[in-house]
């Protein structure tokens, strides 16, 4: 009797000490984030992108980065988790985010006025673990400046933060300034094939990895088939950008109230027709 | 009607120990003006020790103790002091009634929720030892029996049950009946309660009157004084006045806690979470500055309340020390509480309310929000921002029992074909066209960049009833080297302008 007592009693302490293990331990639900795009998440070493790291996507303007962002956060919502956009630029357009899969209500949008807070406000976000991905869009800063540069020290406090927190930090970041991510994958925008993905700089390996990200996988909404700016130009006559009718110049007052709906200055019809019929009735 | 009564011995000592943890152990007294004079009101267990007395003039108390010190006795602040008590208690007891100085009677009926009377004593004590009292409590069917048994009695806790009142007074010394009528029973020589109860009905109203006969009755279990709870105040505020201004954080620090504790008490006891939060403080010599505590997600617990309040004030600058402060519940909602799962950390929230309150404080609060869709079609405005308040989490094991996931808001088709990065004003651009109206190329950026394909357009034309019309033809175009742009022609002037990028 007294032996399985003893054997309950350690077992139960074996669960207590686990349990301890598991709350003092950093938040790690998710090993990795994995985006949903699945040729995306074939090309990272892990599976997927890497929780507790900095990882940089460093490409044009209109690379494809944002979208791969918000991907990943889109996927970060759907385990009820909370993630930040520090929005340097001020660019991020939520309506598409929410089309992407974004919770609005679980994404918090920091607009720094200037670029110095850009990286500190990262930093609190990051080392707060109270969000499962925060992306730090350095593209350009506050006041239309070009790509921020982080300098190391920030590098380096941001990887701490994120090491710490147990966050995704997301880098996105401009040609002309790339960042100091632990992995770095460049995007760039094929004409008709998608998404280019090239892994740059990772420590997991897989450098020189690459992969075609498919339209279809960013915008699954599309027609089949079709892709917005991949496909062939059609004839010349039906690309023709129409000759869109301007609107006149404002006129003088007897003709209606300026810059307002074009109907207005039509001439009223006449009302003498009907007058006559209704007085022909009585 | 079973009763609880939850005594405090020396309940202004308590507080003031509570709200000065450094008065601990120390020598002191709670001093009020009698006549013109400085008497004790309460002394603490070190001055009683040192042979101060209640009633003693402070002159002769300092006299006895040279490291005394003295604070004003505040009856309306003890009575506050009761009724957050009498609060923080609402969710075991629905209705408290005050018997001051020291004490609240409490309704007992609900003890079947909390594993009996026995278990609802316990977790009364244990309420209130969190917050740092120490108490007594008796559940009896009388009000006379709780509070006497309560007050001159000596276990901590203690359950009457229904007709055995008079046995669990009869060895409570006279001076538990606290009236003019003891001093009368003294003087027939009788010591304890047992003995007045002992003594015939008719005999002691004929020689006491109604008074006499109404002792007489409470000695043997036969109060009927009707139990009155207390009314609830609307607004929930607490308040406190120091002792001396605060010209730093750290004594502030102590009056923060006292009156969060209380508040966050209150808050628990009707089931409700503060959402918005002033904290007013009142500046030495006069003036006073308002804190606003606005919380990302409800809470009402004090520690985090504390933690975020701390932080904010180490940005505040103040023009002068602090003399007191005020803290008042704008908004608040129900308290749904927090579900963690293993492995949760109980201060994931306070994190997230702290690094909020951090970054609000160095951004400023519109550069923190997050988005609702609008109901427009002029795409830059098809968006609003509001105060961020995500939703609280629920995890836990797949089930019936478990609340599915609000379903999310759809969004509207036409949404999905937007970018995903919006300038937040129209850049024009530079195009070149065939004679045929075909566009080519355009200059972005000071480089000139080849169309590769395009699509549209998708026009869009509204608020003709307003200032500001529009009418544009938008196009996604990829542009070499760059990627897809959304681009549209203003029927206004006919010029091409650079709107957002599908990155």
């Amino acid at each position: 009797m007294s032996a399985t007592a003893e054997k309950v009693s350690v077992t139960v302490e074996a669960l207590k000490e686990q349990i301890r293990r598991l709350q003092a331990a950093p938040r790690k639900y998710l090993a990795a984030l994995r985006t949903g795009v699945e040729a995306f998440d074939e090309l990272l070493p892990g599976g997927g992108l890497p929780l507790g790291q900095v990882v940089e996507l460093w490409g044009e303007a209109a690379s494809g980065r944002t979208s791969l962002a918000l991907r990943a956060m889109a996927s970060a919502h759907r385990e009820g988790r909370l993630c930040a956009y520090v929005d340097g630029p001020g660019e991020l357009y939520p309506p598409a985010a929410m089309a992407a899969g974004v919770d609005p209500a679980r994404l918090l949008i920091v607009r720094p006025k200037t670029a110095e807070q850009l990286a500190w406000s990262a930093v609190q976000l990051v080392r707060s673990g109270a969000f499962a991905c925060v992306v730090l869009d350095l593209t350009r800063g506050p006041k239309g400046a070009s790509g921020v540069r982080l300098s190391p020290a920030e590098g380096k406090r941001l990887m701490d933060a994120a090491v710490r927190g147990g966050s995704l930090l997301l880098l996105l970041t401009a040609p002309e300034a790339p960042g100091d991510g632990m992995m770095r994958l460049r995007t760039e925008a094929r004409d008709d094939e998608g998404l280019s993905v090239e892994v740059v700089r990772s420590r997991q390996g897989g450098i020189g990895a690459r992969t075609l990200v498919p339209w279809k996988a960013l915008y699954p909404e599309l027609e089949g088939g079709e892709t917005p700016w991949g496909a062939e130009l059609p004839p010349a006559e039906e690309v023709t950008v129409p000759e869109l009718p301007r609107e006149r110049p404002p006129s003088e007052g007897h003709r209606g109230i300026p810059w307002q709906r074009p109907g207005r200055d039509a001439p009223m019809p006449s009302l003498r027709a009907s007058l006559d019929a209704g007085s022909a009735l009585h | 009607m079973r009763l609880g009564f939850l005594h405090f011995s020396r309940f202004p000592v308590q507080r003031k120990v509570i709200e000065l943890p450094e008065l601990a152990g120390k020598p002191f007294v709670l001093v009020e003006e009698v006549r013109g004079q400085q008497r004790v009101a309460c002394a603490s267990t070190s001055a009683l020790k040192a042979g101060v007395k209640q009633g003693m003039t402070v002159t002769a108390a300092t006299a006895l103790e040279p490291a005394l010190r003295h604070f004003p006795y505040r009856p309306e602040e003890e009575r506050r002091a009761l009724v957050g008590i009498g609060e923080m208690l609402m969710g075991l007891a629905p209705g408290f009634q005050l018997s001051e100085p020291d004490g609240l009677w409490f309704d007992a009926s609900a003890a079947h929720l909390a594993k009996g009377e026995e278990g609802l004593c316990a977790k009364v004590l244990a309420q209130c030892s969190e917050l740092g009292w120490r108490g007594r409590v008796v559940v009896a069917s009388e009000k006379f029996t709780a509070r006497a048994l309560a007050r001159h009695g000596a276990p901590r806790m203690s359950v009457v049950p229904e007709g055995e009142s008079a046995r669990a007074l009869a060895p409570l010394p006279l001076s538990a009946l606290e009236g003019p009528e003891q001093t009368a029973f003294a003087a027939l020589g009788l010591m304890t309660l047992g003995e007045v109860a002992g003594l015939p009905v008719g005999a002691v109203t004929a020689r006491g009157g109604a008074a006499g006969m109404r002792a007489h009755a409470r000695c043997r279990g036969g109060d009927e004084t009707p139990f009155i709870a207390e009314v609830l105040e609307e607004v929930l505020e607490e308040q406190l006045t120091l002792e001396w201004p605060a010209e730093s954080l750290e004594p502030l620090q102590f009056a923060l806690k006292t009156v969060l504790d209380r508040l966050c008490g209150r808050l628990g006891g009707r089931k409700r979470a503060a959402v918005r939060m002033n904290l007013t403080l009142k500046l030495d010599p006069s003036g006073q500055a308002v804190v606003p505590l606005t919380l990302a997600r409800p809470t009402a617990q004090a520690k985090m309340l504390l933690e975020l309040t701390r932080h904010r004030l180490s940005d505040v600058r103040l023009e002068g020390p602090v003399a007191g402060l005020i803290l008042r519940v704008e908004e608040d909602c129900e308290d749904r509480g927090q579900q963690l799962s293993l492995g949760d950390a109980p201060e994931g929230d306070a994190a997230l309310e702290v690094v909020l309150s951090r970054l609000a404080t160095a951004l400023g609060e519109d550069a923190l929000f997050m988005a609702a869709l609008e109901d427009t079609h002029r795409p830059e405005e098809a968006y609003e921002t509001k105060t961020f308040r995500p939703p609280p989490m629920r995890r836990g094991l797949e089930g019936e029992l478990l609340q599915p996931v609000e379903a999310a808001e759809p969004v509207p088709e036409v949404m999905r074909e937007r970018p995903s990065r919006m300038l937040g004003t129209p850049a024009t651009i530079d195009v070149e066209m065939t004679a045929s109206g075909e566009l080519l190329a355009a200059r972005l950026g000071g480089r000139r960049r080849r169309v590769m394909a395009l699509v549209g357009p998708e026009r869009l034309s509204g608020d003709w009833w307003d200032a500001r019309p529009y009418s544009r033809d938008y196009y996604r175009v990829h542009f070499e080297g760059l990627g897809p742009a959304w681009v549209f022609r203003d029927a206004r002037d006919g010029r091409f302008y650079l709107q957002g990028l599908f990155d």
